[in-house]
């Protein structure tokens, strides 16, 4: 168990999120589920983003009590990824909302969230 | 060229035209009595001239119609004159100093689009039929012919008539039909088309439309395409003599080298019924065609 | 000069102040974001002029006072420059083509139209690999948010799958720039790059994740469902965008982390982009419907561009002179035609007819089309040249065949879709308005496209010689085109004979009789043109453009000045051609052999140019390597417009349609300019041969069957301009035969007969023109009996079948006659037998070209019929006097032409004394004959006027027929199928087996493009899992190959 530690746990939280997100969106026909299924597979990357940017035994990059204002390098995580994710949350939210408006622009004019019902575009 | 050129030219050509004439009717005669049958006098030939310059009534349906004759008949002459008739003979040489084998070869078809412009203008489906089938049949005999040439011009290594001629003096040996056979059989088998005997008369074909081009000539038209049919088989069979048979140096053998080259359309002629022209296109060209490839290739 | 930050800054303040705009004033927020728009233009044009002309420094912006990796780094080159001018001036252009949708969609629309091209902006400058995603994110959800402009539901999914798909893509980018800052520690890229990743156990998959995310950004093929769904549903202008301006930018974010991923990256990106140009090329064939053509052929041309991204280490210096042709054109014309789409408004490619409602639209797609296909003076033309040499340098011939099979492929579905737009039949088809704001982004990349396209050809160097002066001609005469014909046909016949007359001097040899054939002939023929009433719209650009081409390859010294003036003729003879009636598909099989035989004549020059530094044509004459492909290459790209045998299936139809003054031009003069290349290549490279095999003695079989071939289908056609049109098939074969024979007297014949070809088929197809605008019928069996009706012309019919026929006395003899000497001296006597054998088939379309038309029976609608005017007889009389003087004196013709022909071939030449030439075989006297026929002719006629001089003409039913007098000329006129038993016989070697096969090539490459199409279901599953299939798959073969990153 001594190899167990949190990043690798939170790592391996990460991917198996991003595989049953992806996993979600090619097998789910529902809309709204393709939705969810492209929330969990960001949830998962945001996830591995963070892992990557652990330290063992650091703490969080806020500056209080906890941390030793003389020695910030050595006592906290890299704070770049955790910026990052902020960014990325953002983002995913941003194109989340975005494809939901569009679910609901297709529901109102098809009546439908049957993926297959949406196939009028192809070859 | 001077003016006695002129003369010796018109010589020439009174001396063929008599020849051929004679020849046409005595070849009658003979076919007739072959055939048991009496046939027509051997003067014939000049009665139907005579006769047809004769007659009173003329018509035309133009311009091109009134000058196809003229156009077959210079075809004939033409093809004569711009060929040495007696070897070594400045006097009968002619006009051979203007041009090559190529030109005599390319000449014959003056007379035949002229005359097949003319006849196409009186308008006779008949006519139009016989020039559909003579040009077809032209094509296809043609290309043996020309591989023919080929090989002899090769054979002796020039285009010069007179000097194809001249090689082969020194007895019959010498001669193309002994020294170059595939050549010379290809070019004979051809003959047999030019000449547009049976089995290869479906141009004319008096059975079924009505003797083709010429149709619609009439009186003195029809009498001067009666000369050119007396000329120009003569200057063919005096064209062949002169590549395949060692050319003549007097009238007398020219006159017994051609009626005996004429013998062989005739006697092919008597023994062979008529082709359709797709099947005798096809005929010359495969037997005639091949035998003018291995001719090609021997060389 | 203005900050590049003030970009962003300007872009961010717009899009906030925006907001508190209300709806009512629409009009004023629309200007104030145009103002942004073109603010931001203003500033990358400022800088781009800054770096082309005062050797301005690229600049480093730091952001936040911060150098990186503590902050957010811009930088500003020469390369940001030229993208954010070309991404910019089309987003200002696209928003003014916008106006009436982002008006009537109010503020919302544009904070996004302009956060859009924020985005875009940043994703060029900034050097911050995070960042750098950021700001992707940004882009692609404005766009998602752009497509929505188009309410319909199609749209609306299609902007689904385009944010399912751009979703997962950026997903997979985030890891992969995550996983790079865990291995590098750093955002910024200059940090990155030093660490060469790729070496690091783990970086290569970091890396290659950030590669394959930006690759699938650019829809590569076959992942990219998603890319074709939303270019075919959304909105026309936000297409252009996609199109242009962010697959602009995608291409420089690849080429801004490629040197992360360093040089194994090449591979995988040459890779891609070779299938993604060829595979979706091929699927644009079986596309039908406008907009998804142009998606096609976008992520076509982007698959191009990443080709030549991935063929750096090959190209060198000039790798970015290539790929900034390539995508200027790429971005300027997809623009514009995206843009043409919306103002057409219609769906199908067979819509688009009605876009010749205003010709000056057909112009500006015309530009689009032939940019895109590469066709000089665009850009593109110069890119491509460029791209062929350096790779034919370096060997690569593997990749230069598929991208010139690629550029091929696009040219097919982009020619059949302007032969639509030019020639479909556009009755029912609905009216389209032009609005000020629709029509004004279309000019201006049209004319940015001319304008780039001519700097571009002084940055070449070698391009400086380019003689535009024939260029601004055509311009000046589309500028007159409003005036009436007899004008504008003074003008253009001026112009030829002033510049024959001030290039006459400097010309000699070969150069000098094409261009006498050339100009000359040009004259002639434009002559008949003043027959013509009204204005002839167009006619008078294409035409010069033509004459310009031919006369570019005479004047032509380099192998660049050749190809550009081949192309420049190329053009011109297409929009001649696609000017006749029915000539749609003809048009197309033209314009597709002619460019396939032009990637032939490029590839051959690029291999020829290999190990040598000089362009001119002489590198021709010292070629190092391949030898005989190149030959090869090079004749058949010519014998693709001399229409020799197998590739002569585009001339029947295209001569025969075309008008009747422009069949002789395409006919009698542009055939020559196949002879011209033939004799070009053949002087400068000399004999050649696949081991013993000799390549000429192929050719001359080529010319031979051409030859037969020709004259044989020629008789078989009911058609009097298809009849000519095959004639002319079969005259070339001689003198391609003659060619090939390389000796005095075959070139002797050749050229000869080039000449005399042209005198003839220009005096047949104007003669036959005339005609056939007097009956109104091409067919010849329903004519009949017009040489009453039009002596005159059945006096140029006749001597010109003389001609043709090669029976003594008239010129067309002594070509003959040459020939036959010719041959005994090489000996290739099987195909020589086979030249004259179609010299005597020649009598058989000959005669039934006379007879059918002007012997045998008049037709009763023809009783009223006049006779050709007079500016088409002109032209035939000239002629007709000219073939008259070289009969009968032939050593004017002859003598000039042996001349010429000494200075390389001096053995075997023709003695002349006086008029009589003599040979090694035998001897000629052309002046002489012309004396003895005429004589003997005089003295018959004589004879026979003697006897006969009062016969009586009788009226045409006059015949005896069977004892009945027939009534009816369509009975009794025998002209329908004429030779009918020779058909019989020997029809089955006419069997189009030629065309069936060609037709068997396209469906066959139609149906394997229908059959690979079908992968786009239109699910959007469908196209994640495509995504996801090409990630593992391209991963396999990075890490799995010897090519491992």
């Amino acid at each position: 168990m001594e190899n167990l530690n949190l990043e690798i746990i939170t790592l391996i939280t990460g991917i198996i999120l991003v595989l049953i997100g992806i996993w979600g969106l090619l097998t789910q026909k529902n809309l709204i589920k393709i939705v969810i299924g492209f929330t969990l597979f960001n949830t998962g990357i945001h996830i591995i983003m963070v892992s990557i940017g652990y330290v063992k035994n650091r703490t969080a990059p806020i500056i209080d009590q906890s941390v030793n204002i003389n020695d910030v390098g050595n006592s906290v995580v890299d704070p770049v990824p955790q910026a990052l994710v902020l960014t990325a949350i953002v983002i995913g939210l941003g194109v989340t909302a975005l494809m939901l408006t569009y679910v609901l622009k297709m529901y109102q004019k098809r009546k439908s969230l049957e993926i297959n019902n949406y196939n009028d575009l192809k070859w | 060229m001077e003016f006695k050129n002129i003369g010796y030219a018109l010589l020439t050509i009174f001396i063929v035209l008599n020849y051929g004439l004679i020849l046409q009717g005595v070849v009658r005669k003979i076919g007739a009595r072959v055939g048991r049958r009496y046939g027509i006098r051997w003067y014939q030939p000049y009665i139907d001239i005579i006769k047809n310059y004769a007659k009173r009534s003329t018509i035309t349906h133009g311009v091109m119609f009134y000058i196809a004759p003229v156009f077959r008949l210079t075809g004939g002459i033409g093809l004569l004159l711009f060929m040495p008739v007696i070897f070594g003979s400045d006097i009968f040489g002619n006009f051979s100093f203007a041009g090559d084998l190529v030109l005599v070869l390319y000449f014959q078809f003056f007379g035949i689009l002229g005359m097949a412009l003319g006849a196409a203008e009186s308008g006779h489906p008949y006519s139009a039929i016989g020039i559909s089938r003579g040009l077809s049949q032209v094509t296809s005999f043609e290309l043996p012919l020309t591989l023919g040439v080929l090989a002899v011009a090769m054979q002796y290594q020039t285009l010069n008539i007179t000097e194809i001629v001249a090689a082969q003096q020194g007895g019959f040996m010498n001669w193309t039909i002994i020294t170059n056979p595939f050549a010379a059989i290809a070019m004979l088998i051809a003959f047999l088309g030019a000449m547009g005997r049976s089995p290869f008369d479906v141009v004319l074909a008096p059975q079924e439309i009505p003797i083709g081009p010429p149709t619609e000539f009439q009186s003195g038209l029809l009498g001067v395409l009666q000369l050119n049919r007396a000329i120009f088989p003569a200057a063919k069979l005096i064209l062949f003599m002169n590549l395949l048979f060692g050319g003549a140096t007097n009238w007398a053998e020219l006159i017994l080298k051609t009626f005996l080259i004429y013998m062989w359309p005739v006697f092919v002629g008597t023994v062979f019924p008529r082709f359709r022209v797709d099947q005798s296109i096809r005929w010359f060209l495969t037997v005639p065609l091949i035998i003018g490839i291995i001719a090609i290739i021997l060389i | 000069m203005v900050g590049p930050i003030y970009i962003i800054a300007i872009a961010l303040g717009t899009a906030f102040s925006l907001g508190f705009f209300k709806k009512a004033n629409s009009n004023f927020s629309f200007a104030f974001m145009l103002f942004a728009m073109a603010f931001m233009t203003f500033i990358s044009g400022q800088w781009l002029y800054a770096f082309l002309t005062q050797q301005q420094e690229t600049i480093q912006i730091f952001t936040a006072g911060f150098k990186p990796p503590f902050s957010i780094s811009l930088q500003m080159g020469l390369h940001e420059s030229v993208f954010l001018s070309l991404i910019n001036i089309i987003g200002l252009l696209a928003a003014i083509y916008l106006y009436d949708q982002l008006r009537e969609k109010g503020v919302q629309m544009m904070m996004i139209f302009v956060l859009l091209f924020m985005g875009l902006n940043v994703v060029i400058m900034t050097r911050d690999i995070f960042n750098l995603f950021v700001f992707l994110e940004i882009a692609s959800i404005a766009t998602a948010g752009l497509i929505i402009l188009d309410k319909s539901i199609n749209a609306t999914s299609a902007g689904f799958k385009y944010i399912i798909a751009t979703a997962i893509i950026s997903g997979i980018l985030l890891i992969g720039i995550i996983a790079i800052y865990y291995f590098a520690g750093s955002l910024f890229i200059n940090d990155i790059i030093k660490l060469n990743l790729i070496y690091v156990k783990g970086g290569a998959v970091a890396v290659f994740l950030v590669l394959i995310a930006i690759i699938l950004e650019l829809k590569p093929f076959p992942a990219n469902g998603w890319a074709l769904d939303v270019y075919e549903a959304a909105h026309p202008g936000i297409g252009a965008v996609i199109s242009a301006a962010s697959a602009s930018a995608g291409i420089f974010v690849l080429a801004k982390i490629l040197p992360i991923v360093g040089d194994p990256g090449y591979y995988i990106i040459g890779l891609i982009g070779i299938i993604t140009f060829l595979g979706s090329n091929l699927l644009g064939l079986k596309q039908d419907k406008a907009n998804r053509l142009l998606g096609y052929s976008s992520i076509g041309q982007i698959g191009l561009l990443l080709t030549i991204i991935g063929l750096t280490p090959y190209l060198g210096d000039k790798t970015l002179f290539i790929a900034f042709g390539v995508l200027i054109s790429h971005a300027l014309a997809k623009a514009g035609l995206f843009w043409l789409a919306g103002i057409i408004n219609s769906e199908q490619i067979k819509g688009w007819a009605a876009i010749r409602r205003n010709p000056h639209l057909l112009v500006l797609m015309g530009t689009f089309i032939f940019a895109l296909v590469g066709f000089p003076p665009f850009p593109s033309f110069f890119a491509k040249w460029e791209l062929i040499m350096q790779l034919a340098n370096n060997d690569k011939i593997l990749w230069l065949a598929l991208i010139l099979i690629g550029s091929f492929i696009e040219g097919i579905y982009l020619f059949r879709w302007f032969g639509y737009a030019i020639k479909g039949e556009n009755e029912d088809l609905p009216e389209f308005k032009i609005q000020w704001n629709k029509i004004i982004p279309v000019i201006v990349s049209a004319l940015g496209l001319y304008a780039i396209g001519y700097y571009y050809s002084t940055l070449t160097g070698l391009a400086a010689n380019l003689n535009y002066i024939p260029l601004l001609f055509i311009i000046f005469l589309y500028a007159i085109d409003f005036l009436p014909v007899y004008i504008k046909n003074t003008i253009s016949i001026a112009g030829i004979g002033y510049y024959l007359y001030i290039t006459f001097p400097d010309l000699e040899e070969f150069r000098l009789i094409f261009a006498l054939i050339f100009l000359v002939g040009g004259i002639i023929i434009l002559l008949a043109g003043y027959a013509k009433k009204g204005r002839r719209s167009g006619f008078y650009p294409l035409v010069m453009m033509m004459f310009a081409g031919l006369i570019g390859l005479i004047e032509a010294n380099t192998t660049l000045e050749f190809f550009f003036a081949w192309e420049i003729m190329t053009i011109g003879s297409y929009f001649l051609i696609i000017r006749g009636k029915k000539s749609m598909t003809h048009a197309l099989s033209y314009m597709l052999f002619s460019v396939g035989g032009a990637y032939l004549i490029l590839a051959g020059f690029g291999l020829a140019h290999i190990g040598q530094s000089s362009y001119s044509l002489d590198i021709l004459a010292n070629v190092q390597s391949y030898a005989p492909i190149i030959f090869t290459l090079l004749a058949i790209g010519f014998m693709t417009k001399t229409a020799s045998i197998g590739l002569h299936i585009w001339l029947p139809g295209a001569h025969a349609e075309a008008e009747s003054d422009v069949s002789p031009m395409v006919s009698a003069i542009l055939l020559k300019a196949g002879v011209f290349g033939l004799i070009v290549l053949m002087l400068k490279m000399g004999a050649q041969s696949f081991g013993s095999f000799d390549i000429y003695y192929a050719l001359a079989w080529i010319g031979a069957i051409t030859a037969v071939m020709g004259n044989m289908m020629a008789a078989f056609q009911e058609d009097a301009k298809r009849l000519l049109a095959y004639s002319s098939i079969g005259f070339l074969g001689y003198a391609l035969f003659g060619l090939a024979l390389m000796s005095h007297l075959g070139w002797l014949a050749a050229v000869s007969l080039s000449v005399v070809h042209f005198m003839f088929k220009t005096l047949l197809f104007l003669a036959i023109g005339g005609v056939v605008m007097r009956v109104k019928t091409k067919e010849m069996y329903k004519m009949g009996g017009l040489i009453k009706k039009m002596p005159f012309t059945f006096i140029s019919v006749l001597m010109g079948i003389i001609v043709i026929a090669g029976v003594p006395p008239l010129t067309g003899f002594g070509g003959k006659w040459i020939l036959y000497n010719a041959v005994l001296e090489k000996g290739w006597f099987l195909p020589a037998g086979a030249i004259f054998f179609a010299g005597i088939i020649a009598f058989l379309y000959c005669f039934r070209l006379i007879h059918a038309i002007f012997l045998g029976q008049l037709k009763d609608e023809h009783r009223e019929v006049k006779e050709a005017p007079f500016w088409m007889l002109l032209p035939q009389y000239i002629i007709l006097a000219v073939i008259m003087l070289f009969s009968a004196i032939p050593n004017s013709l002859l003598k000039p032409i042996g001349e010429a022909i000494m200075p390389y071939f001096s053995e075997g030449a023709l003695e002349w004394q006086g008029n009589l030439a003599i040979s090694n075989f035998g001897y000629w006297n052309g002046e002489l004959i012309m004396y003895i026929v005429g004589g003997i002719f005089v003295v018959v006629f004589g004879w026979l006027w003697f006897m006969n001089r009062n016969a009586q003409e009788v009226k045409q039913f006059n015949i005896g027929y069977s004892a009945e007098r027939p009534s009816l000329p369509e009975t009794t006129h025998f002209a329908y199928n004429f030779f009918a038993p020779y058909k019989k016989a020997l029809g089955f070697l006419v069997s189009p087996i030629i065309s069936d096969f060609w037709e068997a090539v396209s469906e066959g490459i139609h149906a394997i493009a229908d059959k690979i199409r079908r992968i786009y279901d239109g699910n959007a599953q469908t196209y994640v899992l495509h995504i996801i299939a090409f990630i593992v798959i391209f991963y396999l073969i990075a890490f799995g190959g010897s090519y491992g990153i």
